[in-house]
C-alpha cells in the first residue's frame, strides 16, 4: 500500500467515524438533556398562551403555554428511552432466536421461522395497537408491545448469518475437537455474526421510535400527562386548522431528524464494519 | 409512516377541494419517493403540512368572500340549513324506543310533556294531567288531530304501545327508565292512564323523556335510522356516518317551519371547522379552545347549557373494604377525606382565572347546579377566597414545614390524582388549570388521563372529572345516596354516608307533586354541599359558529343538555333566515 493510498483510506475511515460520532453525541445530547430537564421549563403558563416562535420561545408555545421547545426535547428524550428498551429486548430476542435457529435446525428451526411468519404476517400497527390496549395502555403497554414486536425482520437476518458461518471449516474444526454446539455459538458464531447484528440494532432504533409516536398519536400509547412527540402531534391536529402551524412543524422535524441521524450512525457503522468495505 | 399517513389525511380535508390538485401531486410524489427513499418522502410531507398550514388561512378567507354572497342567495331560496352538530347524533339509533333523544330536543318524534326556554315542564302530545294524591297514578289527557308523518292518526293507542314496548325492551333502553310502571291503559281514545308500582316523583321527568311511535307502523330496524313521528321534521334520507338529510313534516301539527330541509353532517370537529370557512355550513359546532378564532360572515354564539363539570373528592379515609361482590377493594384517599381540604378548594379556587386558562373564558363560575334547574340548589357562596382557605387548611394541620410551596400533615403531602377520562381535551385542560390555581393554596394536584373502564377502579381513591347537565333531579340521588357506594357504575362514588340526606331523598322520590319533591331536593343539596363531596368548577357553554344571516330563535332554545353538540336542535321549527 502507497502512502498516498493509506492517506485516503485513513480520510475516509475519519470521515465516517466523525460523522457517526456527530449524530451519536447528539442523540445522547438530547437523551441526557431530557432526563435532567427541569419539569418548570416546559410547564404550564398561562400568561404566555399559543406564541408563535420567537427568540424567547423558539419554537413557539402551545394552548397551555407550555415551551415547545423544551417540551419536544423532553419528548424526545421519552421517545428515546422507549426506543433504547425496545431496541435491547427486539434485538437480544433476535440475536437468541436467529442463532438458535440456525444452529440446531430441525423442529427448532421451523418453529422459530412459523413464529416469525406469524409476527409478520400481521401488520405492524395492528399487533402493536393490540398488545399496547391488552396491557392496558400507558407507558407500560406501549413499551412492552413496541419491544415485544421488532424482533422478526432481525431474527431473519442473525439466522441467515448464522447459517452461512456454519458450513465454514473452522466451524467444522470445532465441532470435530468435541466442542458442543452452545460453545461453538458463542465462541466462533457470535463474534462473526456480530456486526451486522449491530448495525441491525442501531436501525431498529427509528422504527421504534416511530411506532412509539405513531400509536401514541392514535390514542393507544403514552398519556396525554407525559410530554412525548406522540402526543404532541395528535394536540397539534387540533390546532392546524387555525393555523398554528409551529405545534406540528417542530416536533415533526425533530422526530424526523432523530430518525435520520440513527440512520446514518447505522450506514456509517456498516460502513466501517462490513469486512467488505471496512477498509475501504 | 401511520403516522404522516394520517397527518397528510387530515391536512388533506382540512384543505379540502381548493388546493387538492397540490394535494394530489404530492401524494403522488410522496408514494413514489417513499420506495425508493422513506426520508425524502417524510421531509416534503413534513414540509408540505407546515406549507398548507401557513396559507391556506389567508386562500380560504379570499376565496370565501367571494363566493359568501352566492350563498347565502342559495341557501336563502331554498330555506336549506347545513349544519355540523358533532357526532353523537349519528352513534345511536334515532328509535325512541331505544331511547333516542331522551334527553329533550327530539325533531322527529314528539313526547306527551317537553320542556320550554324556562326548564318548566309543559305539554306536547298531551294537553293537560293529574297525578293521584298517593302519586301512583297519572292520568294524561291527549292532543286531538294529530298526525303521524306517515298521515296516520295520534291515538292513545300509541302512547300504550309505545309506553308498554319500551316497558318490555327495557334492557334496550338505558335512557328511559321504566321500571316502576306497573300498568297502562287508554281510557278513551285521547286519555291515557299511568299507574306505578310505587310513587316516584321523576316519573314526570320520564315521561318527557319518552317520545310516542305509531302502533301500527313501529318498525325496530327502520326506525334506527327513519322513525315514523309527530315531530317538526322528517328523516328523508340517512347515509351512516356521512349525512343525515330531514325535510319539514307536512303533517306537524305545529306551525310551519319557515326552514324546509336540514342536512347534518359527519365529518372531524377540525375539517367541520374548515368547512365553515368555505362557507360550506350554516351552523358548525366548535370547542371552547375556537373561542378566539374568527370566521367571515359567521358569529361565534356560546350557548347557556345546564351542563356543569364537578370533581369527585373521595371522603372516606384510605382503606380496604368488601364490595357488594366480596372482592376486597381499596377505597378512600388520606388527603381528600379531610373536610378542610375539600373545603378550601371549594372556596378558595378562582374558578373564573381557571375558566379564563382552561376555556378562553367561556364558561360560568359555579358552586352547584346551574339556576336553570328549577331543582338546583341556590344557596351560593363566594369562590376565590384565598386567606379565609389558607386558614382552613392552617386550623387542620396542614402546614408548609419544609418550604417546597406543598403543605403537610403527620408525614402526609397534601397532594392527590385528578384524572381525565375519556379523551375529553377539555376535561384535561380544565383539570390542569385548575390544579395550578391548586398550587397556590399549597395543595398539589397531579392531573392524569385515563379510560371510563380504568375510571371505575380509580374513582374510589382519586379526582375524576365528571359533567353533568339533565333535567331530572335523578342525579342528585345518584351522586349522594349511601347504599349505592360500590355497587358498580359512577354511582356515589365518593363514598358519601349521611343519614338525613338519604331521608331527604327517599322523601323527594315519594313525593306525590313537583313542589314538594323540589324543596325535599333542595334539601338534600343543602346538607349534603355542608361536605363539599363534590368540587365544582364550571357550567360550561357550547360554542357554535352561526351564519349571520340565520336566525335561531335564541328565546326558544332551551338550556342545552349534557353533550355538547345535538342539543342546538332542539328548536329547528323556529329557525328562520334574517
Amino acid at each position: 500500500m502507497t502512502k498516498r493510498e493509506w492517506n485516503l483510506s485513513w480520510n475516509r475511515r475519519t470521515k465516517v467515524a466523525l460523522l457517526a460520532g456527530i449524530a451519536t453525541l447528539y442523540l445522547v445530547g438530547i437523551f441526557i438533556w431530557g432526563l435532567c430537564l427541569d419539569p418548570a421549563l416546559y410547564g404550564v403558563n398561562y400568561s404566555e398562551k399559543l406564541i408563535a416562535p420567537c427568540t424567547e420561545h423558539w419554537f413557539g408555545t402551545d394552548f397551555m403555554g407550555r415551551d415547545m421547545f423544551y417540551r419536544c426535547i423532553k419528548g424526545l428524550s421519552n421517545s428515546l428511552i422507549v426506543g433504547v428498551l425496545a431496541a435491547g429486548v427486539s434485538s437480544i430476542l433476535a440475536l437468541v432466536l436467529g442463532i438458535t435457529a440456525a444452529i440446531f435446525g430441525g423442529w427448532i428451526d421451523k418453529f422459530v421461522n412459523v413464529c416469525v411468519d406469524l409476527c409478520m404476517g400481521l401488520p405492524h400497527l395492528v399487533l402493536l395497537i393490540l398488545i399496547s390496549f391488552m396491557l392496558g395502555k400507558g407507558t407500560r403497554g406501549v413499551t412492552i408491545a413496541v419491544a415485544l414486536t421488532h424482533w422478526p425482520g432481525l431474527t431473519r437476518i442473525v439466522r441467515a448469518e448464522v447459517m452461512q458461518v456454519r458450513s465454514a471449516q473452522y466451524v467444522q474444526a470445532a465441532y470435530k475437537m468435541g466442542k458442543t454446539k452452545v460453545q461453538v455459538a458463542v465462541t466462533h458464531i457470535m463474534p462473526h455474526v456480530l456486526p451486522s447484528y449491530l448495525i441491525g440494532l442501531i436501525l431498529l432504533f427509528p422504527h421504534a421510535i416511530m411506532h412509539e409516536a405513531s400509536i401514541t398519536f392514535l390514542g393507544f400509547g403514552l398519556p396525554k400527562e407525559m410530554p412525548a412527540i406522540g402526543v404532541i402531534l395528535s394536540e397539534a391536529m387540533n390546532h392546524i386548522a387555525m393555523g398554528k402551524w409551529w405545534l406540528a412543524l417542530f416536533p415533526g422535524m425533530m422526530l424526523l431528524i432523530a430518525v435520520l441521524l440513527f440512520d446514518v450512525i447505522g450506514e456509517q457503522l456498516k460502513k466501517l464494519w462490513n469486512p467488505t468495505s471496512g477498509n475501504e | 409512516m401511520y403516522l404522516l399517513e394520517k397527518m397528510i389525511r387530515r391536512a388533506y380535508s382540512i384543505i379540502h377541494c381548493k388546493v387538492r390538485p397540490i394535494i394530489i401531486v404530492v401524494q403522488g410524489e410522496r408514494l413514489m419517493t417513499m420506495k425508493k427513499n422513506r426520508i425524502a418522502g417524510i421531509i416534503s410531507a413534513v414540509v408540505i403540512l407546515a406549507m398548507t398550514g401557513c396559507t391556506q388561512t389567508k386562500e380560504n378567507q379570499s376565496i370565501s368572500q367571494s363566493t359568501t354572497q352566492n350563498e347565502i342567495e342559495k341557501t336563502k331560496q331554498s330555506n336549506e340549513v347545513t349544519a355540523y352538530v358533532g357526532t353523537s347524533i349519528f352513534e345511536s339509533s334515532l328509535d325512541p324506543i331505544k331511547g333516542a333523544m331522551s334527553y329533550g330536543y327530539p325533531f322527529t318524534n314528539n313526547a306527551l310533556l317537553k320542556v320550554n326556554a324556562d326548564s318548566e315542564y309543559v305539554g306536547d302530545l298531551a294537553t293537560d294531567w293529574s297525578i293521584s294524591e298517593e302519586a301512583l297514578t297519572y292520568t294524561f289527557t291527549l292532543r286531538e288531530g294529530v298526525k303521524f308523518s306517515d298521515g296516520s292518526d295520534f291515538t292513545a293507542e300509541d302512547v300504550v304501545f309505545t309506553y308498554n314496548t319500551v316497558h318490555e325492551n327495557q334492557a334496550n333502553n338505558e335512557y328511559v327508565d321504566l321500571t316502576r310502571l306497573e300498568s297502562i291503559t287508554a281510557i278513551d281514545e285521547y286519555t291515557v292512564e299511568m299507574k306505578l308500582s310505587e310513587a316516584y316523583s321523576p316519573f314526570f321527568d320520564t315521561v318527557a323523556m319518552l317520545q310516542i311511535v305509531p302502533s301500527d307502523a313501529y318498525d325496530s330496524a327502520l326506525f334506527d335510522t327513519n322513525p315514523i313521528g309527530t315531530g317538526a321534521y322528517k328523516v328523508v334520507q340517512y347515509d351512516t356516518n356521512q349525512q343525515m338529510i330531514l325535510e319539514a313534516n307536512e303533517h306537524y301539527f305545529g306551525e310551519v317551519p319557515e326552514i324546509q330541509k336540514v342536512t347534518l353532517v359527519y365529518m372531524d370537529g377540525d375539517a367541520a371547522f374548515a368547512a365553515a370557512r368555505s362557507r360550506q355550513l350554516d351552523i358548525v359546532m366548535v370547542g371552547a379552545g375556537y373561542a378566539k378564532e374568527e370566521i367571515p360572515g359567521m358569529t361565534l354564539e356560546a350557548f347557556e347549557t345546564m351542563d356543569v363539570r364537578n370533581i369527585s373528592l373521595p371522603v372516606q379515609p384510605q382503606q380496604t373494604v368488601k364490595d357488594a361482590e366480596g372482592k376486597e377493594v381499596t377505597i378512600g384517599n388520606n388527603v381528600t377525606c379531610d373536610k378542610a381540604v375539600r373545603k378550601a378548594l371549594s372556596i378558595g379556587l378562582n374558578r373564573e382565572m381557571i375558566i379564563e386558562n382552561a376555556f378562553n373564558g367561556v364558561g360560568v363560575p359555579v358552586v352547584h347546579f346551574t339556576d336553570n334547574l328549577l331543582w338546583a340548589s341556590t344557596e351560593t357562596y363566594e369562590d376565590d377566597c384565598q386567606e379565609e382557605a389558607k386558614k382552613i387548611l392552617e386550623d387542620a394541620g396542614w402546614m408548609d414545614e419544609d418550604g417546597d410551596g406543598i403543605r403537610e400533615k403527620d408525614g402526609q403531602e397534601c397532594t392527590f390524582e385528578v384524572y381525565a377520562a375519556g379523551g375529553d381535551e377539555d376535561r384535561y385542560r380544565l383539570a390542569v388549570a385548575m390544579a395550578e390555581n391548586a398550587l397556590e393554596l399549597g395543595i398539589k394536584i397531579e392531573v392524569k388521563t385515563t379510560t371510563w373502564d380504568e375510571v371505575t377502579t380509580l374513582q374510589l381513591t382519586s379526582g375524576i372529572v365528571w359533567g353533568w347537565g339533565q333535567y331530572s333531579p335523578t342525579v342528585l340521588y345518584s351522586l349522594y345516596k349511601s347504599d349505592l357506594f360500590l355497587s358498580g357504575g359512577y354511582d356515589n362514588v365518593v363514598g358519601f354516608n349521611n343519614d338525613k340526606v338519604d331521608s331527604k331523598i327517599e322523601e323527594a322520590l315519594s313525593a306525590n307533586n313537583q313542589e314538594d319533591a323540589i324543596s325535599a331536593w333542595k334539601d338534600v343539596q343543602m346538607i349534603a354541599d355542608e361536605e363539599y363531596p363534590y368540587l365544582y368548577l364550571v357550567n360550561i357553554e357550547h360554542c357554535y359558529f352561526v351564519n349571520e344571516d340565520l336566525d335561531l330563535s335564541m328565546e326558544t332554545q332551551i338550556p342545552h343538555p349534557h353533550g355538547h353538540g345535538s342539543p342546538i336542535v332542539c328548536n329547528m321549527a323556529d329557525w328562520t333566515w334574517k
